[in-house]
Protein backbone atom coordinates (compact mmCIF):
# COMPACT_ATOMS: atom_id res chain seq x y z
CA UNK A 1 0.00 0.00 0.00
CA UNK A 2 2.27 2.39 1.11
CA UNK A 3 5.19 1.61 -1.44
CA UNK A 4 2.58 2.79 -4.44
CA UNK A 5 3.57 6.42 -2.90
CA UNK A 6 5.64 7.38 -6.09
CA UNK A 7 8.18 10.36 -5.00
CA UNK A 8 10.31 12.29 -7.31
CA UNK A 9 9.13 9.58 -9.69
CA UNK A 10 12.12 9.19 -11.48
CA UNK A 11 11.89 6.59 -14.34
CA UNK A 12 15.52 5.26 -14.33
CA UNK A 13 16.37 4.63 -18.29
CA UNK A 14 18.44 6.18 -20.44
CA UNK A 15 17.26 8.97 -23.37
CA UNK A 16 18.85 12.11 -24.68
CA UNK A 17 16.45 13.94 -22.43
CA UNK A 18 18.23 11.83 -19.34
CA UNK A 19 21.43 12.46 -20.03
CA UNK A 20 21.23 16.96 -20.29
CA UNK A 21 22.95 19.20 -17.92
CA UNK A 22 20.23 19.31 -15.14
CA UNK A 23 20.63 23.12 -14.59
CA UNK A 24 19.97 22.97 -19.06
CA UNK A 25 16.83 20.99 -17.79
CA UNK A 26 15.88 23.53 -14.88
CA UNK A 27 16.68 26.61 -17.06
CA UNK A 28 14.56 25.57 -20.50
CA UNK A 29 11.77 24.04 -18.31
CA UNK A 30 11.31 27.79 -16.79
CA UNK A 31 11.28 29.58 -20.31
CA UNK A 32 8.78 26.79 -21.26
CA UNK A 33 6.65 27.59 -18.78
CA UNK A 34 7.06 31.40 -19.49
CA UNK A 35 6.23 30.47 -23.03
CA UNK A 36 2.95 28.48 -22.33
CA UNK A 37 1.99 31.89 -20.26
CA UNK A 38 2.59 33.95 -23.47
CA UNK A 39 0.65 31.87 -25.94
CA UNK A 40 -2.46 33.62 -27.10
CA UNK A 41 -3.50 32.09 -29.82
CA UNK A 42 -3.76 28.87 -31.85
CA UNK A 43 -0.59 28.47 -33.93
CA UNK A 44 1.56 29.56 -30.39
CA UNK A 45 -0.88 26.82 -29.02
CA UNK A 46 -0.09 24.53 -31.84
CA UNK A 47 3.86 25.35 -31.75
CA UNK A 48 3.70 24.29 -27.54
CA UNK A 49 1.82 21.33 -28.96
CA UNK A 50 4.57 19.78 -31.13
CA UNK A 51 7.31 20.90 -28.73
CA UNK A 52 5.95 18.90 -25.82
CA UNK A 53 5.24 16.19 -28.25
CA UNK A 54 8.68 16.65 -29.10
CA UNK A 55 10.19 15.98 -25.48
CA UNK A 56 7.28 12.94 -24.51
CA UNK A 57 9.71 11.63 -27.34
CA UNK A 58 12.64 12.43 -26.50
CA UNK A 59 12.30 11.06 -22.65
CA UNK A 60 11.57 8.05 -24.24
CA UNK A 61 9.20 7.56 -20.89
CA UNK A 62 6.51 5.96 -22.13
CA UNK A 63 3.06 8.09 -22.89
CA UNK A 64 0.98 6.63 -20.45
CA UNK A 65 3.52 7.48 -17.73
CA UNK A 66 2.75 11.31 -18.35
CA UNK A 67 -1.15 10.65 -18.55
CA UNK A 68 -0.93 9.09 -15.00
CA UNK A 69 1.09 12.13 -13.92
CA UNK A 70 -2.21 13.88 -14.86
CA UNK A 71 -4.85 11.92 -13.34
CA UNK A 72 -4.44 13.39 -9.77
CA UNK A 73 -4.94 16.71 -11.28
CA UNK A 74 -8.23 15.91 -13.69
CA UNK A 75 -10.41 17.69 -11.10
CA UNK A 76 -8.60 20.98 -11.09
CA UNK A 77 -8.38 20.83 -14.75
CA UNK A 78 -12.17 20.13 -14.56
CA UNK A 79 -13.03 22.58 -12.14
CA UNK A 80 -11.11 25.36 -13.78
CA UNK A 81 -12.64 24.66 -16.88
CA UNK A 82 -16.51 24.99 -15.59
CA UNK A 83 -15.60 28.30 -13.65
CA UNK A 84 -14.61 29.59 -17.00
CA UNK A 85 -17.23 28.40 -19.20
CA UNK A 86 -20.02 30.13 -16.53
CA UNK A 87 -18.42 32.90 -15.43
CA UNK A 88 -16.55 34.48 -18.59
CA UNK A 89 -18.81 37.34 -20.06
CA UNK A 90 -19.28 36.94 -23.69
CA UNK A 91 -22.24 35.73 -26.54
CA UNK A 92 -24.45 33.53 -24.04
CA UNK A 93 -24.81 29.82 -25.51
CA UNK A 94 -28.12 29.17 -26.49
CA UNK A 95 -29.11 25.31 -25.74
CA UNK A 96 -32.62 24.42 -26.78
CA UNK A 97 -33.15 27.90 -28.22
CA UNK A 98 -32.75 29.55 -24.69
CA UNK A 99 -29.81 31.34 -23.45
CA UNK A 100 -27.48 30.07 -20.63
CA UNK A 101 -24.79 31.35 -18.17
CA UNK A 102 -22.22 29.69 -20.73
CA UNK A 103 -20.37 32.18 -23.00
CA UNK A 104 -18.81 31.13 -26.23
CA UNK A 105 -15.44 33.25 -25.23
CA UNK A 106 -15.80 31.64 -21.91
CA UNK A 107 -16.12 28.35 -23.44
CA UNK A 108 -12.70 29.16 -25.61
CA UNK A 109 -11.07 30.65 -22.43
CA UNK A 110 -11.70 27.34 -20.83
CA UNK A 111 -9.94 25.42 -23.51
CA UNK A 112 -6.70 27.69 -23.59
CA UNK A 113 -6.63 27.23 -19.81
CA UNK A 114 -7.06 23.31 -19.56
CA UNK A 115 -4.59 22.84 -22.62
CA UNK A 116 -2.09 25.21 -20.63
CA UNK A 117 -2.37 23.24 -17.62
CA UNK A 118 -1.99 19.97 -19.77
CA UNK A 119 1.06 21.13 -21.23
CA UNK A 120 2.51 22.93 -17.88
CA UNK A 121 2.34 19.24 -15.78
CA UNK A 122 3.66 16.95 -18.62
CA UNK A 123 6.38 18.96 -19.20
CA UNK A 124 7.42 19.20 -15.37
CA UNK A 125 6.73 15.67 -14.98
CA UNK A 126 9.19 15.63 -18.00
CA UNK A 127 11.82 16.86 -15.47
CA UNK A 128 11.17 14.88 -12.58
CA UNK A 129 10.86 11.93 -14.77
CA UNK A 130 13.93 12.23 -16.76
CA UNK A 131 16.11 13.27 -13.58
CA UNK A 132 16.54 11.81 -10.71
CA UNK A 133 16.22 13.53 -7.47
CA UNK A 134 20.23 13.46 -6.74
CA UNK A 135 20.96 15.00 -9.80
CA UNK A 136 17.96 17.44 -9.58
CA UNK A 137 19.51 19.14 -6.04
CA UNK A 138 22.72 19.30 -7.68
CA UNK A 139 21.55 20.82 -10.46
CA UNK A 140 19.78 23.46 -8.42
CA UNK A 141 22.65 23.86 -5.90
CA UNK A 142 25.01 24.93 -9.09
CA UNK A 143 22.24 27.15 -10.62
CA UNK A 144 22.05 28.70 -7.07
CA UNK A 145 25.87 28.98 -7.03
CA UNK A 146 25.78 32.98 -7.50
CA UNK A 147 23.60 33.71 -4.48
CA UNK A 148 26.02 32.25 -2.02
CA UNK A 149 27.67 35.54 -2.40
CA UNK A 150 25.30 37.20 -0.82
CA UNK A 151 25.14 34.83 2.37
CA UNK A 152 22.91 32.10 0.83
CA UNK A 153 23.65 28.85 2.06
CA UNK A 154 23.65 26.64 -1.00
CA UNK A 155 25.44 24.11 -0.48
CA UNK A 156 23.93 23.21 2.80
CA UNK A 157 20.57 23.74 1.26
CA UNK A 158 21.34 21.19 -1.14
CA UNK A 159 22.77 18.62 0.98
CA UNK A 160 19.84 18.75 3.21
CA UNK A 161 17.22 18.52 0.02
CA UNK A 162 19.11 15.70 -0.89
CA UNK A 163 19.34 13.77 2.35
CA UNK A 164 15.50 14.79 2.47
CA UNK A 165 15.39 13.35 -0.53
CA UNK A 166 16.99 10.35 0.03
CA UNK A 167 15.66 9.08 3.25
CA UNK A 168 11.95 8.93 1.93
CA UNK A 169 12.12 5.47 0.73
CA UNK A 170 14.32 4.68 3.32
CA UNK A 171 11.32 5.44 5.93
CA UNK A 172 8.26 4.46 3.48
CA UNK A 173 9.90 1.22 4.07
CA UNK A 174 10.75 1.41 7.53
CA UNK A 175 7.01 2.39 8.23
CA UNK A 176 5.78 -0.56 6.51
CA UNK A 177 7.65 -3.18 8.45
CA UNK A 178 7.04 -1.37 11.39
CA UNK A 179 2.98 -1.23 10.76
CA UNK A 180 3.19 -4.93 9.51
CA UNK A 181 4.92 -5.63 12.74
CA UNK A 182 2.21 -4.38 15.08
CA UNK A 183 -0.52 -5.88 12.81
CA UNK A 184 1.20 -9.34 13.86
CA UNK A 185 0.80 -8.15 17.17
CA UNK A 186 -2.97 -7.40 16.84
CA UNK A 187 -3.06 -3.89 15.99
CA UNK A 188 -5.35 -2.54 14.35
CA UNK A 189 -5.02 0.80 12.25
CA UNK A 190 -7.88 1.12 9.72
CA UNK A 191 -11.24 0.78 11.92
CA UNK A 192 -12.90 1.74 14.84
CA UNK A 193 -13.69 5.76 16.23
CA UNK A 194 -11.24 8.53 15.40
CA UNK A 195 -9.82 8.72 18.80
CA UNK A 196 -9.30 5.58 18.78
CA UNK A 197 -7.20 5.63 15.66
CA UNK A 198 -5.45 8.21 16.69
CA UNK A 199 -4.39 6.62 19.76
CA UNK A 200 -3.60 3.44 17.61
CA UNK A 201 -0.72 5.16 15.62
CA UNK A 202 1.29 5.74 18.87
CA UNK A 203 2.55 1.80 18.22
CA UNK A 204 3.57 2.97 14.52
CA UNK A 205 5.08 6.75 15.51
CA UNK A 206 7.08 6.06 18.27
CA UNK A 207 9.50 3.78 16.93
CA UNK A 208 8.87 5.03 13.52
CA UNK A 209 10.64 8.65 15.47
CA UNK A 210 13.05 6.38 16.98
CA UNK A 211 14.47 4.81 13.89
CA UNK A 212 14.68 8.02 12.00
CA UNK A 213 16.34 9.63 15.00
CA UNK A 214 18.77 6.76 15.40
CA UNK A 215 19.32 6.88 11.60
CA UNK A 216 19.96 10.84 11.19
CA UNK A 217 22.80 9.89 14.21
CA UNK A 218 24.03 7.67 12.26
CA UNK A 219 24.65 9.63 9.02
CA UNK A 220 25.93 12.39 11.30
CA UNK A 221 28.35 10.45 12.52
CA UNK A 222 29.52 8.72 9.35
CA UNK A 223 29.75 11.96 7.82
CA UNK A 224 32.20 13.17 10.41
CA UNK A 225 33.98 10.46 10.66
CA UNK A 226 34.80 10.76 6.98
CA UNK A 227 35.77 14.69 7.83
CA UNK A 228 32.69 15.94 5.88
CA UNK A 229 32.77 19.23 5.35
CA UNK A 230 29.91 21.71 3.82
CA UNK A 231 30.76 24.56 0.93
CA UNK A 232 33.88 25.88 -0.32
CA UNK A 233 36.23 23.54 -2.66
CA UNK A 234 34.55 20.61 -2.44
CA UNK A 235 34.76 18.67 -5.41
CA UNK A 236 32.42 16.01 -6.68
CA UNK A 237 33.07 12.47 -8.03
CA UNK A 238 30.09 13.41 -10.38
CA UNK A 239 30.58 16.42 -11.67
CA UNK A 240 27.66 17.73 -13.99
CA UNK A 241 28.77 19.31 -17.40
CA UNK A 242 27.44 21.21 -20.23
CA UNK A 243 27.74 19.29 -23.12
CA UNK A 244 27.61 19.72 -27.09
CA UNK A 245 24.12 18.44 -26.70
CA UNK A 246 22.87 20.99 -23.93
CA UNK A 247 24.66 23.46 -26.51
CA UNK A 248 22.15 22.38 -29.06
CA UNK A 249 18.75 22.20 -26.82
CA UNK A 250 19.62 25.67 -25.75
CA UNK A 251 20.13 26.60 -29.48
CA UNK A 252 16.69 25.08 -30.08
CA UNK A 253 14.78 26.39 -27.19
CA UNK A 254 16.09 30.18 -28.35
CA UNK A 255 15.08 29.98 -31.98
CA UNK A 256 11.70 28.40 -30.22
CA UNK A 257 10.93 30.89 -27.87
CA UNK A 258 11.68 33.66 -30.27
CA UNK A 259 8.76 32.17 -32.51
CA UNK A 260 6.52 31.88 -30.18
CA UNK A 261 7.69 35.84 -28.88
CA UNK A 262 6.87 36.97 -32.59
CA UNK A 263 3.48 35.03 -32.51
CA UNK A 264 2.32 36.63 -30.06
CA UNK A 265 3.56 39.99 -30.85
CA UNK A 266 2.26 40.06 -34.52
CA UNK A 267 -0.33 37.65 -34.82
CA UNK B 1 -0.68 -26.28 13.68
CA UNK B 2 -0.49 -27.58 9.41
CA UNK B 3 0.08 -25.24 7.16
CA UNK B 4 -0.73 -25.85 3.87
CA UNK B 5 0.22 -23.75 0.84
CA UNK B 6 -0.57 -24.82 -2.62
CA UNK B 7 0.03 -23.36 -5.91
CA UNK B 8 1.45 -19.86 -4.56
CA UNK B 9 2.68 -16.73 -6.51
CA UNK B 10 3.17 -13.10 -5.37
CA UNK B 11 4.33 -10.55 -8.13
CA UNK B 12 4.94 -7.29 -6.11
CA UNK B 13 3.84 -4.08 -7.75
CA UNK B 14 2.25 -5.86 -10.73
CA UNK B 15 2.27 -3.73 -14.10
CA UNK B 16 5.00 -0.91 -12.98
CA UNK B 17 8.70 -0.87 -13.94
CA UNK B 18 9.52 -2.44 -10.83
CA UNK B 19 7.74 -5.57 -10.71
CA UNK B 20 8.94 -8.50 -9.67
CA UNK B 21 8.13 -11.87 -9.97
CA UNK B 22 8.66 -12.51 -5.48
CA UNK B 23 7.40 -16.03 -5.37
CA UNK B 24 6.72 -19.03 -8.02
CA UNK B 25 4.36 -21.94 -7.61
CA UNK B 26 5.08 -22.40 -4.04
CA UNK B 27 4.16 -25.68 -2.93
CA UNK B 28 4.57 -26.74 1.05
CA UNK B 29 2.90 -28.60 3.83
CA UNK B 30 4.62 -28.25 6.96
CA UNK B 31 3.09 -30.84 9.85
CA UNK B 32 1.91 -29.76 13.05
CA UNK B 33 5.30 -29.66 15.77
CA UNK B 34 7.86 -29.25 12.94
CA UNK B 35 10.41 -27.30 13.32
CA UNK B 36 11.14 -26.05 9.89
CA UNK B 37 14.70 -23.81 9.16
CA UNK B 38 13.85 -22.12 5.65
CA UNK B 39 17.13 -20.62 3.76
CA UNK B 40 18.02 -18.85 0.96
CA UNK B 41 19.83 -15.95 -0.43
CA UNK B 42 18.88 -12.44 0.09
CA UNK B 43 15.97 -11.59 -2.07
CA UNK B 44 15.03 -15.44 -2.60
CA UNK B 45 11.96 -14.68 -1.27
CA UNK B 46 12.03 -16.19 2.36
CA UNK B 47 10.55 -13.07 4.26
CA UNK B 48 7.58 -12.51 1.29
CA UNK B 49 7.28 -16.18 2.05
CA UNK B 50 6.74 -16.26 5.84
CA UNK B 51 4.76 -12.70 5.87
CA UNK B 52 1.77 -14.51 3.97
CA UNK B 53 1.44 -17.03 6.40
CA UNK B 54 -0.40 -14.00 8.92
CA UNK B 55 -2.17 -12.17 5.86
CA UNK B 56 0.48 -9.58 6.10
CA UNK B 57 0.61 -10.18 2.62
CA UNK B 58 -2.19 -11.63 0.60
CA UNK B 59 -0.73 -14.20 -2.60
CA UNK B 60 -1.57 -12.28 -6.34
CA UNK B 61 -2.71 -16.39 -6.98
CA UNK B 62 -2.74 -19.30 -5.36
CA UNK B 63 -4.09 -20.72 -1.49
CA UNK B 64 -2.95 -21.57 1.72
CA UNK B 65 -4.52 -22.64 4.75
CA UNK B 66 -3.32 -22.48 8.46
CA UNK B 67 -5.02 -25.01 10.96
CA UNK B 68 -8.88 -24.61 9.42
CA UNK B 69 -8.39 -21.15 8.82
CA UNK B 70 -8.54 -20.19 4.97
CA UNK B 71 -6.22 -17.36 4.83
CA UNK B 72 -6.47 -16.87 1.23
CA UNK B 73 -10.51 -16.88 1.72
CA UNK B 74 -12.42 -13.54 1.41
CA UNK B 75 -13.97 -13.22 4.58
CA UNK B 76 -10.75 -14.84 6.82
CA UNK B 77 -10.52 -13.96 10.21
CA UNK B 78 -7.39 -12.56 9.63
CA UNK B 79 -7.10 -11.24 13.83
CA UNK B 80 -7.51 -14.66 14.89
CA UNK B 81 -4.88 -15.91 12.39
CA UNK B 82 -2.34 -13.80 13.77
CA UNK B 83 -3.10 -14.64 17.21
CA UNK B 84 -2.65 -18.45 15.88
CA UNK B 85 0.59 -17.25 13.82
CA UNK B 86 3.22 -15.09 15.88
CA UNK B 87 5.29 -13.35 13.69
CA UNK B 88 8.74 -12.33 14.85
CA UNK B 89 10.12 -10.17 12.52
CA UNK B 90 13.91 -9.26 11.60
CA UNK B 91 15.00 -6.64 14.14
CA UNK B 92 12.43 -7.21 16.38
CA UNK B 93 13.39 -4.90 18.33
CA UNK B 94 12.95 -1.76 16.17
CA UNK B 95 9.11 -2.31 17.30
CA UNK B 96 9.16 -1.61 20.68
CA UNK B 97 7.01 1.77 21.66
CA UNK B 98 6.19 1.52 25.33
CA UNK B 99 7.58 2.92 28.18
CA UNK B 100 8.05 -0.48 30.06
CA UNK B 101 8.83 -3.86 29.11
CA UNK B 102 5.83 -5.05 30.66
CA UNK B 103 3.92 -2.74 29.16
CA UNK B 104 4.84 -3.49 25.36
CA UNK B 105 5.09 -7.11 26.31
CA UNK B 106 1.21 -6.37 26.90
CA UNK B 107 0.36 -5.09 23.71
CA UNK B 108 -0.42 -8.04 21.94
CA UNK B 109 -2.36 -9.68 24.43
CA UNK B 110 -4.39 -6.41 25.25
CA UNK B 111 -5.47 -6.18 21.39
CA UNK B 112 -7.07 -9.81 21.85
CA UNK B 113 -9.08 -8.32 24.47
CA UNK B 114 -7.79 -10.63 27.26
CA UNK B 115 -8.56 -9.64 30.94
CA UNK B 116 -5.57 -8.17 32.89
CA UNK B 117 -5.39 -11.01 34.99
CA UNK B 118 -4.95 -13.54 31.98
CA UNK B 119 -2.69 -10.64 30.69
CA UNK B 120 -0.79 -10.25 33.67
CA UNK B 121 -0.49 -14.36 33.61
CA UNK B 122 0.89 -14.55 29.84
CA UNK B 123 3.21 -11.30 30.10
CA UNK B 124 5.11 -13.18 32.97
CA UNK B 125 4.94 -16.79 31.55
CA UNK B 126 6.48 -14.91 27.87
CA UNK B 127 8.95 -12.92 30.15
CA UNK B 128 10.14 -16.23 31.43
CA UNK B 129 10.35 -18.09 28.45
CA UNK B 130 12.79 -16.19 27.04
CA UNK B 131 14.80 -15.61 30.23
CA UNK B 132 13.66 -11.98 31.24
CA UNK B 133 13.21 -11.93 35.75
CA UNK B 134 11.19 -9.80 37.44
CA UNK B 135 13.50 -6.74 37.74
CA UNK B 136 12.51 -6.18 34.06
CA UNK B 137 8.87 -5.43 34.42
CA UNK B 138 9.02 -1.82 35.09
CA UNK B 139 12.64 -1.20 32.84
CA UNK B 140 12.15 1.29 30.16
CA UNK B 141 13.18 -1.09 26.96
CA UNK B 142 14.81 1.60 25.41
CA UNK B 143 17.85 1.12 27.70
CA UNK B 144 18.51 -2.33 27.71
CA UNK B 145 20.95 -3.69 25.63
CA UNK B 146 20.47 -5.26 21.64
CA UNK B 147 20.02 -8.81 22.89
CA UNK B 148 17.60 -8.22 25.83
CA UNK B 149 15.53 -5.64 23.65
CA UNK B 150 15.14 -8.29 21.24
CA UNK B 151 14.24 -11.34 23.90
CA UNK B 152 11.46 -8.56 24.64
CA UNK B 153 10.10 -8.70 21.37
CA UNK B 154 10.42 -12.13 21.22
CA UNK B 155 8.17 -12.05 24.76
CA UNK B 156 6.00 -9.62 22.88
CA UNK B 157 4.78 -12.17 20.44
CA UNK B 158 4.74 -15.42 22.89
CA UNK B 159 2.75 -13.67 25.02
CA UNK B 160 0.21 -13.90 22.38
CA UNK B 161 0.49 -17.69 22.82
CA UNK B 162 0.29 -18.95 18.87
CA UNK B 163 0.08 -22.23 18.06
CA UNK B 164 3.17 -21.63 14.91
CA UNK B 165 5.93 -19.11 15.97
CA UNK B 166 7.69 -17.67 12.42
CA UNK B 167 11.10 -15.93 13.43
CA UNK B 168 12.31 -14.23 10.57
CA UNK B 169 16.53 -13.88 11.05
CA UNK B 170 16.40 -13.96 15.04
CA UNK B 171 20.19 -14.38 15.66
CA UNK B 172 20.90 -11.43 13.18
CA UNK B 173 22.92 -8.70 14.16
CA UNK B 174 23.60 -10.35 18.20
CA UNK B 175 27.02 -11.23 19.24
CA UNK B 176 28.53 -14.67 19.33
CA UNK B 177 27.18 -15.27 23.23
CA UNK B 178 23.51 -13.48 22.50
CA UNK B 179 23.21 -15.65 19.46
CA UNK B 180 23.93 -18.65 21.51
CA UNK B 181 21.06 -17.67 24.53
CA UNK B 182 18.39 -16.98 21.83
CA UNK B 183 19.17 -20.30 19.63
CA UNK B 184 19.03 -22.28 23.12
CA UNK B 185 15.98 -20.50 24.39
CA UNK B 186 14.02 -21.55 21.03
CA UNK B 187 14.64 -24.78 21.10
CA UNK B 188 14.27 -25.16 24.47
CA UNK B 189 10.10 -22.93 23.49
CA UNK B 190 10.06 -25.71 21.11
CA UNK B 191 10.59 -28.73 23.27
CA UNK B 192 8.37 -26.82 25.53
CA UNK B 193 5.44 -25.77 24.18
CA UNK B 194 5.16 -28.27 21.31
CA UNK B 195 4.35 -25.70 18.42
CA UNK B 196 5.25 -25.45 14.91
CA UNK B 197 8.02 -23.56 14.56
CA UNK B 198 9.36 -21.62 11.72
CA UNK B 199 12.86 -20.39 11.44
CA UNK B 200 14.28 -17.95 8.83
CA UNK B 201 17.99 -17.67 8.27
CA UNK B 202 20.30 -17.53 6.51
CA UNK B 203 23.79 -19.03 8.72
CA UNK B 204 23.91 -22.46 7.58
CA UNK B 205 25.60 -23.13 11.36
CA UNK B 206 22.72 -22.25 13.21
CA UNK B 207 19.44 -23.75 10.92
CA UNK B 208 21.68 -27.22 10.96
CA UNK B 209 21.89 -27.57 14.95
CA UNK B 210 18.53 -26.20 15.58
CA UNK B 211 16.29 -27.41 13.13
CA UNK B 212 14.28 -31.10 12.01
CA UNK B 213 13.56 -30.23 8.55
CA UNK B 214 15.19 -27.53 5.99
CA UNK B 215 13.78 -25.50 2.75
CA UNK B 216 15.68 -24.49 0.69
CA UNK B 217 14.94 -20.88 -1.24
CA UNK B 218 16.24 -19.67 -4.25
CA UNK B 219 15.13 -17.08 -6.78
CA UNK B 220 11.25 -17.45 -5.30
CA UNK B 221 10.65 -20.77 -6.15
CA UNK B 222 11.25 -24.11 -3.42
CA UNK B 223 14.60 -25.37 -4.49
CA UNK B 224 15.25 -28.11 -2.01
CA UNK B 225 13.30 -29.67 0.89
CA UNK B 226 14.75 -32.21 3.44
CA UNK B 227 16.44 -33.16 6.14
CA UNK B 228 19.78 -31.36 7.18
CA UNK B 229 21.33 -34.81 5.86
CA UNK B 230 19.54 -34.73 2.78
CA UNK B 231 20.44 -31.33 2.14
CA UNK B 232 23.63 -30.84 3.16
CA UNK B 233 24.96 -33.48 1.18
CA UNK B 234 23.91 -31.78 -2.19
CA UNK B 235 26.95 -29.20 -0.91
CA UNK B 236 27.47 -28.94 -4.67
CA UNK B 237 23.71 -27.76 -5.81
CA UNK B 238 24.02 -24.88 -2.39
CA UNK B 239 26.69 -23.27 -3.55
CA UNK B 240 25.44 -22.23 -7.31
CA UNK B 241 22.76 -20.79 -5.53
CA UNK B 242 24.98 -19.04 -3.29
CA UNK B 243 24.79 -20.55 -0.19
CA UNK B 244 26.98 -23.21 1.49
CA UNK B 245 27.05 -26.22 3.66
CA UNK B 246 28.30 -25.63 7.40
CA UNK B 247 31.96 -25.43 8.44
CA UNK B 248 32.32 -28.10 10.10
CA UNK B 249 30.90 -30.39 6.98
CA UNK B 250 33.47 -28.76 4.83
CA UNK B 251 36.08 -29.61 7.55
CA UNK B 252 34.51 -33.36 7.27
CA UNK B 253 34.23 -33.36 3.74
CA UNK B 254 38.14 -32.08 3.65
CA UNK B 255 38.96 -34.74 5.62
CA UNK B 256 36.84 -37.74 3.80
CA UNK B 257 38.71 -36.34 0.47
CA UNK B 258 42.10 -37.08 2.13
CA UNK B 259 40.92 -40.31 2.84
CA UNK B 260 39.54 -40.51 6.33
CA UNK B 261 36.85 -43.01 5.95
CA UNK B 262 34.18 -40.52 7.99
CA UNK B 263 30.94 -40.14 7.76
CA UNK B 264 29.45 -37.30 5.66
CA UNK B 265 25.95 -36.40 6.92
CA UNK B 266 27.53 -34.71 9.70
CA UNK B 267 26.91 -30.86 10.53
CA UNK B 268 27.17 -30.06 14.04
CA UNK B 269 30.06 -29.33 15.70
CA UNK B 270 29.06 -31.83 18.91
CA UNK B 271 28.60 -34.78 15.96
CA UNK B 272 32.14 -34.04 14.29
CA UNK B 273 33.63 -34.09 17.47
CA UNK B 274 31.52 -37.11 19.03
CA UNK B 275 32.60 -39.27 16.03
CA UNK B 276 36.14 -38.13 15.40
CA UNK B 277 36.72 -38.94 19.30
CA UNK B 278 35.62 -42.31 18.16
CA UNK B 279 37.86 -42.57 15.26
CA UNK B 280 40.42 -41.32 17.46
CA UNK B 281 39.84 -44.30 20.31
CA UNK B 282 39.17 -46.92 17.79
CA UNK B 283 42.64 -46.25 15.95
CA UNK B 284 44.39 -46.24 19.08
CA UNK B 285 42.96 -49.75 20.36
CA UNK B 286 44.09 -51.16 16.60
CA UNK B 287 47.33 -49.72 17.52
CA UNK B 288 47.75 -51.28 21.27
CA UNK B 289 46.35 -55.06 19.61
CA UNK B 290 49.12 -54.69 16.85
CA UNK B 291 51.35 -54.31 19.51
CA UNK B 292 50.22 -57.46 21.65
CA UNK B 293 50.59 -59.58 18.51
Amino acid sequence: MLKDVTLGQYFPINSPLHRLDPRTKIVLLIFLIVAIFMANNIASYALLCLLTILIIGLSRVPARMYFQGLKPLWFVILFTALINVFLTPGTAIYICGRPTHMSWEGLILAGKMALRLVLLITASSALTYTTSPIILTDGIEKLLKPFSRFGLPTHELAMMMSIAIRFIPTLIEETDKIMKAQKARGANFDSGPILQRIRALAPMLIPLFISAFRRADELAVAMESRCYQGGDNRTRLNEIRFSHSDLVAALFFLVFFVAILMLRIFL
Amino acid sequence: MAINISNLNYIYMPGSPFEKHALRDINLTIHDGEFVGIIGHTGSGKSTLVQHLNGLLMPSSGSITVGDIEVTAKNADLKQLRQKVGLVFQYPEHQLFEETVYKDIAYGPKNMKLSPEEIDERVREAMNYVGLGEKYCERSPFELSGGQKRRVAIAGVLAMRPDVLILDEPAAGLDPAGREEILTQIRALYLAKKMTVLFVSHSMEDVARIAGRIIVMNNGSVAMDGSPADIFSRAKELRTMGLDVPQITQLVEELRARGLNINDSIYTLERAKATLLMMLSEKEKKNKEGKTC
